[in-house]
């Protein structure tokens, strides 16, 4: 058995003073209330361990501030009458009240759960039920509307607590409270029995559930994987085997809760090392936050990556020939030495000497606008990520780590340093295995997989066989040990005699286009090439027409217009060089909107729910495997607010 | 602020008596007598025309009735010009956006807090003492409007790079910065799409519950208009034709016709 204890956050031997401040039992911070304490003790207010920027100003919480907080809030929820394994579910853009409010239930003993803030009602009703929930923690009005609406719904909820107090000034309602009021019923606690809190931390248990995290439902319903302490504290602890993170790092947290991700690489993962978290002010100020914190280690969504290299690309594009020609040798040479690089090799001198001079012209300025200036890992967590992302990235000098994980085992692979080949997820963490059934389905043994799903022991049984979860994924593993994960298994698009291909990897290749945003390759059993649905991405094509003298007024204009059908004709021709066979795109439409998660054609975590799309554009799908050269379509579309509306347009199929 | 408002509702913050006014031969308003009462939300409707724009002018100094009284608190305020009513608490934005379009969004909200500057130029340069703690001050009241009216992503930019409804958000949010008792506004939702409105009518009612303001908007999206304001005064060739909530406006016979055109 791998031993339990987390004690080498105590373990700097020059920090006498705060050694000997510590007793026994400290050092065995087996969860994440416990190791809050442990850090608590040792830096007291001399280290930030949250940082979040409003009005303009980054405000400090230094882990003494952390732990008062968390400290009243905790009491409070004992006040308000928690029990021990009740759910917690917070429902808020990331900001450091989520990290107190986690922290805060599961020192009660309580689990807690992360909704994606953006979630409709009927959304939110399923997860509140289904984990039923007692507490629910909102970021503002925007989520407490919602919840006020499903609350008759929702049986076993006792409170509804909101920190943003913007619009909720007239509310009134008795299940609200305010953060603010709970701080002051905490503060009256904390004074009847200031030992309270620590009692309660020591009390936690490392085996104890503490996090659901929900699939995010591509299929069915999702389900709620369920994790324990230690689990969670186990696989950070492997994971900074292979990133290495210091407690002098910064990183930056803007990810929902309801993302693995967020919930692993920087609430735990900062509590585990001690390391400072940095808080965006708004979504649509993350960019230029990101370059005001220069984070030392920072993980992102597959899109947000690919997002920045679509800004470079379209910077360049515009800029003039000097700067483009400069730029463009730059990453020639950037490429042979980060190629180099990603193997621990190095490249000739010729080309290392080169690279001196256009790292210090062209890469390091890029990486400062970026925000990536100090960034020794990056990871991107996704099952297919496209190649091309990560070379691009190390050609630029930011080394970028692939991770792949589920709910279920939220890291199964991820690259190790030295060992990055482009295309493949990298090796199992250390202490699990891997291997590949008969099927070709990937299947993982390890120490750090959820414990059930909730409720649900039926479809645990049916995940996990012997001990080996059934990811459900399709991959192989090449000679050096490393994962290749190519699809779902069930996603597998078969197409006129009995071929296969995976369209997941047509899509990733189309979308690193600068001009489709969104796209879904499909095949049909009766014919032999593969059709695509795309979304054009208005910005950028709108930016191609301008600069080719093409008038347009609306996005049906741009999305019909001749040249822009003939751009995306050249897209996809270059994205079929690189496919199989099976797979190369034949026709395609340009679709009149845009796939949206509030339409169900997305999930939450925007990845694509193929069988719903097929479903909903059947005859669109029948027309692009039939012989049609336009088709009439009508869509209803629902706005937020749940009202309908029906749209008619015409789409005209596209051959290559 | 709920009870505020309720204690308030019958106090009168601003009063117009009997104003009237004309350019050359043309009456504009004609025995205008009106109330604003504290924490309201007043609405002023009207065909084109109607001398709304007018009425506000003379509210905030910028016309001089041919006769009539304009009271503040109590205190004629009619022989004050624009400067001195600002001071007083009467703010308003414009038809047509006015601000420095090349200073971004914090210099112009800060530029609009000069009510609030009482030192020198020295003071100002060596950024001590009394400068600096009035700076300070002055900036955070910025930031609560900035967080109010959600410009935390263009706090930097420079007003002639953003677009419209932007523009339209930060003229407001200009308005706000001398903390206005009486907030003027004149069509703040013109030339929106309807998504824009929603936000701007949200803002509208933020400022009315969190700060108190009262406020009087001329609009002419009538469904706005009737789910926002407490009351409203409807104006027909310069004069008052109609007065009252949005339910009682909504029916009188003389404003359909007014509009409608019987």
């Amino acid at each position: 058995m791998i031993p339990r204890s987390f004690g080498h956050i105590l373990g700097n031997k020059k920090r006498n003073r705060a050694k000997t401040m510590l007793d026994q039992s400290q050092s065995l911070a087996d969860t994440l209330p416990k190791l809050l304490l442990g850090y608590y003790k040792k830096f007291g207010h001399s280290k930030v361990a949250l940082r979040e920027k409003t009005r303009g100003i980054w405000v400090k919480y230094t882990w003494a501030d952390y732990y008062s907080i968390v400290r009243h809030l905790a009491t409070a929820f004992l006040e308000l009458g928690i029990h021990k394994y009740e759910k917690v579910a917070i429902i808020g853009e990331t900001k450091p009240h989520v990290y107190w409010y986690e922290l805060a239930a599961l020192a009660c003993g309580g689990q807690v759960l992360g909704i994606f803030p953006d979630s409709s009602p009927s959304e939110m009703k399923y997860f509140l039920s289904h984990s039923e929930s007692t507490f629910v923690v909102c970021q503002g009005q925007e989520q407490v509307d919602k919840i006020l609406k499903i609350k008759d719904e929702c049986p076993y909820l006792k409170r509804v607590i909101y920190w943003e107090l913007k619009g909720m000034w007239s509310y009134e309602h008795p299940l609200l409270i305010t953060m603010d009021e709970m701080i002051k019923i905490g503060k009256k606690c904390v004074e009847k029995d200031p030992d309270l809190f620590e009692k309660m931390i020591k009390g936690t248990k490392a085996d104890d559930a503490a996090i659901f995290l929900y699939s995010s439902g591509t299929k069915d319903l999702p389900k709620a994987a369920v994790h324990s302490h230690w689990g969670i504290l186990k696989l950070v602890d492997m994971l900074d085997r292979i990133v290495s993170a210091r407690e002098t790092d910064q990183t930056v947290s803007f990810l929902p809760l309801a993302l693995i991700g967020e919930q692993l690489l920087n609430l735990a993962y900062s509590l585990f090392k001690g390391f400072t978290v940095n808080f965006p002010e708004r979504h649509e100020t993350v960019r230029e936050n990101i370059r005001e914190v220069g984070p030392h280690f920072i993980f992102l969504s597959p899109s947000l990556w690919e997002a920045f290299i679509k800004t470079i690309r379209v910077k360049i594009e515009n800029a003039g020939f000097l700067r483009r020609f400069c730029f463009e040798t730059a990453l020639k040479v950037g490429y042979r030495i980060g190629d180099a690089r990603m193997l621990g090799k190095k490249a000739d001198l010729l080309m290392r000497l080169v690279n001196i001079l256009s790292d210090k012209v062209v890469f390091r300025p890029l990486r400062d606008r970026l925000g990536f200036s100090r960034t020794r890992t990056g990871i991107v967590f996704g099952a297919t990520v496209n190649s091309d992302v990560i070379r691009y990235f190390h050609a630029i000098g930011v080394p970028l780590l692939q991770a792949y994980g589920s709910v279920e085992s939220p890291i199964i692979t991820i690259h190790s340093k030295n060992l990055i080949k482009p295309g493949s997820s990298g090796q199992a963490l250390r202490g699990s295995e891997l291997k590949i059934s008969e099927e070709g389905e990937i299947l993982i043994k390890s120490p750090f997989l959820f414990q059930e799903y909730y409720k649900d022991p039926e479809e645990t049984v049916k995940v996990i066989k012997e001990g080996w979860y059934y990811t459900g994924d399709y991959g192989r593993i090449n000679e050096d040990g490393q994962l290749i994960v190519i699809d779902r298994m069930d996603a597998l698009q078969q197409i006129k005699g009995d071929k296969r291909f995976s369209p997941q990897y047509s899509e990733i290749r189309l979308r690193s286009s600068p001009y489709i945003k969104n796209c879904v390759v499909l095949g049909h059993v009766e014919r032999d090439y593969a059709s695509a649905i795309i979304n054009i991405d208005y910005d950028s094509v709108g930016r191609w027409a301008e600069a080719n003298g093409i008038a347009y007024a609306t996005f049906t204009d741009l999305r019909q217009n001749q040249g822009v059908i003939s751009l995306l004709k050249k897209e996809i021709e270059t994205v079929n060089k690189y496919l199989c066979e099976s797979a190369v795109i034949k026709k395609f439409i340009i679709l009149h909107k845009e796939f949206d998660p509030d339409e169900g054609e997305l999930t939450r975590d925007h990845k694509l729910r193929r069988d719903f799309v097929r479903d909903k554009y059947d005859n669109l799908v029948e027309a692009l495997f039939g012989n049609e050269e336009k088709i009439d379509f009508t869509t209803s579309i629902s706005y937020q607010d749940g009202t309908k509306a029906e749209l008619k347009s015409l789409l005209s199929i596209n051959r290559i | 602020m709920k009870s505020n408002q309720d204690q308030s509702t019958n106090s009168v913050l601003a009063s117009l008596e009997k104003i009237s006014l004309s350019f050359g031969g043309i009456d504009v308003l004609i025995d205008v007598s009106m109330n604003i009462f504290r924490g309201e939300l007043l609405a002023l409707i009207g065909p084109n025309g109607a001398g709304k724009t007018s009425l506000i002018n003379c509210i905030s100094g910028f016309y001089k009735p041919k006769s009539g009284h304009v009271f503040l608190n109590s205190l004629d305020i009619s022989a004050l010009g624009p400067v001195k009513r600002a001071k007083l608490g009467i703010s308003r934005t414009f038809q047509n956006i006015e601000l420095y379009s090349g200073l971004s969004v914090l210099d112009n909200l800060m530029a609009a807090r000069q009510n609030f500057m009482t030192y020198g130029i020295i003071a100002a340069g060596i950024f001590f003492g009394k400068a600096r703690r009035q700076e300070i001050r002055n900036r955070e009241v910025i930031e609560d409007i900035i967080d109010l009216l959600e410009l935390e992503a263009i706090r930097k930019t420079v007003v002639e790079d953003l677009p419209y409804g932007f523009r339209k958000r930060v003229d407001l949010g200009r308005a706000l910065s001398s903390e206005p008792g009486l907030l003027l506004l004149d069509e703040p939702m013109a030339g929106m799409n309807s998504e824009e409105k929603e936000d701007m009518a949200r803002f509208i009612l933020d400022v009315k519950e969190l700060w108190g303001t009262s406020m009087m908007i001329i609009e002419h999206d009538m469904g706005v208009v009737m789910d926002i304001s407490d009351r409203i005064f409807v104006l027909n060739y310069g004069r008052r034709i109609s007065e009252g909530t949005p339910e009682e406006v909504k029916n009188d016979p003389e404003v359909i016709r007014a509009y409608l055109g019987e």
